[in-house]
């Protein structure tokens, strides 16, 4: 399929680009700081570990997607590599179509490999008092914690409709306006708990627009289940179901953004 | 013969939204290209070559009018298999081979493999691209070796209609030859070359037809013959008696017929037959001719008479 053809290609570019590999690396790095901190600090190890990882995953995440999702468009129209795609028997919702697939595996790959990398940390990584009390000694916890790869997989689903947001932009905003729209969006996003609040305001116009903030934009903060997953004080009631809706959350609004971004594309002049 | 590009009152205004300004690249343009035919497409920088053909592709939007390609509607997907385009610039994704690049476009054209493969090397080898250049990155390659990747890329799924943009522009003058023969042999291919470009020279030898445009208007169209045509022979007469009598009796049947020295006169006619006629007098007059020299109007000299004329009009 030309729409495949068109991802694969706009994957391999990406993966040209030296500050894909610079924040990936980074990342990396700081996940493997995990362990040594959590040393450093015995009876937080896990709880420091588990929790820095998966906040480096989020912010290295945020940060490869946002860069590497505003210019998958716009660098085919500067560089005019467009024209030679366009002409061709190629649509332009299989471009679009292309490019957004591209942006979901892009984020995948590095989701995948910070994701690898820390799991694989989890699993080795545990330290318990020995006989001798306050002797630490290795021990390999020999498991993969469920809630650390539910972390893993929703922050993969969160930066999937983080690219599809920010490709989205891609086909009406230059790079630099989109950097902002969608970081700021992330943000807005996140706060849930807070434009949740506005909707029930008293004030009319107030909670209208709560009400058009909260639910018109991507709701971010429901992938967050760090919280949730780290401090088990906090229940989530219906694990499964709540993992099971935001991943269809993400597919659906994902799909809207592409049907807009096709129709604004396809009227676009290149 | 059908026509293979049918152009009807194509218009393309752009509309600076800051300065308030529009540019009407392209304006009420008509034209019909035959199938089999290398048109050439000619006009001054600015004056809308590149807007037209992006048109036709589909690339930007006609304010107005319509055209077909291959008897389909321009912008229909289906005809876009038998079509193929060489941007005036051609930027390419830089870190790809050369082989690589044809294979993706291959694959756009859902030629499935092993012929894909068998393409990319039929067209890399027609364009004359240096095998160890093949799988090197186009990063490297010199201005020749991309206009040459440009060319095969279009050649790609065979197609029936090209539009080149400038296929031949800062070559050396040897590739540039070889880049002339490859686009002229693809008339014996059949095929209907859309050929955008300055070098005059080169659309004299290889096209049938000419349109030049200027300001995004049709000035003239016609075969090179055509609007070539009025070759004009000089013919210098030399003599001790070169007498009035002498230069009255050539005036007679040349009218513009001129003493340029004491013992010399200068005639310029269009009409090759009187020629014999010349010599005959000049011959009784105890004079002779010094030169017969033909000047054929290039195109160029069409060119720079035609535009030249409507700027001096508007
Ligand atoms: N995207 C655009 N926005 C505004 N004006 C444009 C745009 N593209 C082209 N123009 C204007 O349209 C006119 C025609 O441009 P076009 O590129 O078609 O000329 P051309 O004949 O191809 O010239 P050249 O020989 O230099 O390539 C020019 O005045 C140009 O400034
Ligand atoms: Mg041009």
């Amino acid at each position: 399929m030309v729409a495949i053809a068109i991802a694969r290609q706009t994957v391999r570019e990406a993966l040209r680009r030296r500050v894909f590999w610079i924040f990936l690396i980074v990342a990396v790095f700081l996940i493997g700081l995990g362990p040594v901190l959590g040393f450093l600090t015995p009876k937080e190890s896990q709880t420091i570990m588990r929790s820095l990882g998966l906040a480096v995953i989020l912010l290295a995440g945020l940060f490869i997607t946002i860069v590497t999702c505003i210019y998958l468009i716009p660098v085919e129209i500067e560089r005019r590599t467009i024209y030679t795609v366009l002409s061709k028997p190629v649509q332009r919702f299989e471009f679009v179509l292309g490019k957004f697939l591209g942006g979901f595996a892009i984020v995948f790959l590095s989701i995948a490999a910070m994701g690898a990398v820390f799991l694989a940390l989890v699993y080795f990584q545990g330290t318990t008092r020995g006989p001798d009390a306050g002797v630490l000694v290795w021990l390999t916890s020999g498991k993969f914690p469920k809630e650390m790869v539910l972390g893993v997989v929703l922050t993969f689903f969160q930066m999937m409709l983080l690219a599809a947001l920010t490709i989205f932009f891609s086909t009406f905003a230059t790079p630099v306006l989109n950097f902002f729209m969608s970081f700021g969006i992330f943000i807005v996003g996140n706060l849930s708990s807070v434009t949740e609040s506005l909707t029930t305001s008293k004030n009319g116009l107030t909670s209208a627009i709560g009400k058009i903030i909260h639910y018109m934009l991507p709701n971010f903060g429901n992938f967050n289940v760090q919280n949730a997953i780290i401090h088990p004080t906090t229940e989530i009631s219906n694990q499964g179901v709540f993992i099971r809706n935001n991943i269809i959350y993400a597919l659906i609004y994902s799909a809207v953004l592409l049907i807009l971004a096709v129709i604004i594309f396809d009227r676009r002049e290149v | 013969m059908a026509a293979a590009i049918s152009i009807q009152g194509l218009t393309k205004k752009y509309v600076d939204v800051w300065q308030k300004q529009e540019v009407i690249a392209v304006n009420n343009l008509n034209l019909e290209v035959q199938e089999g035919e290398i048109f050439g497409f000619l006009g001054r920088n600015g004056a809308g070559k590149t807007t037209t053909i992006k048109m036709l592709l589909g690339l930007v939007f006609p304010t107005a009018g319509d055209a077909t390609l291959l008897g389909k509607a321009m912008g229909d997907n289906s005809v876009k298999s038998q079509l193929a385009y060489l941007p005036e610039e051609t930027y390419f994704y830089d870190s790809m081979t050369g082989w690589d690049l044809l294979d993706y476009y291959g694959r756009l054209f859902r030629i499935p493999e092993p012929e894909r493969s068998r393409r990319v090397q039929i067209c890399l080898e027609k364009v004359r691209l240096q095998k160890d250049a093949w799988r090197r990155s186009i990063r490297g390659y010199s201005k020749g070796m991309r206009q040459r990747t440009g060319i095969a890329q279009a050649l790609i799924n065979d197609p029936k209609l090209l539009f080149l943009d400038e296929p031949t522009s800062g070559l050396d003058p040897i590739a540039h030859a070889e880049l002339r023969e490859i686009v002229a042999s693809l008339k014996d291919e059949g095929k209907t070359v859309f050929l955008s470009s300055h070098q005059l020279a080169d659309v004299e030898i290889i096209c049938s037809r000419v349109a030049i445009i200027h300001r995004g208007k049709l000035l003239t169209t016609g075969t090179i013959k055509e609007l070539t045509a009025g070759e004009r022979t000089e013919i210098v007469v030399q003599g001790k008696a070169v007498t009035n009598g002498l230069l009255g009796k050539l005036q007679a049947l040349v009218p513009d017929t001129e003493r340029t020295g004491s013992d010399t006169l200068m005639l310029r006619t269009e009409d090759d037959d009187k020629i014999s006629a010349i010599i005959d007098i000049v011959r009784g007059a105890e004079a002779h001719v010094l030169s017969i020299v033909p000047h054929r109007r290039a195109l160029e000299d069409v060119f720079v008479e035609t535009v030249r004329r409507e700027e001096a009009s508007a």
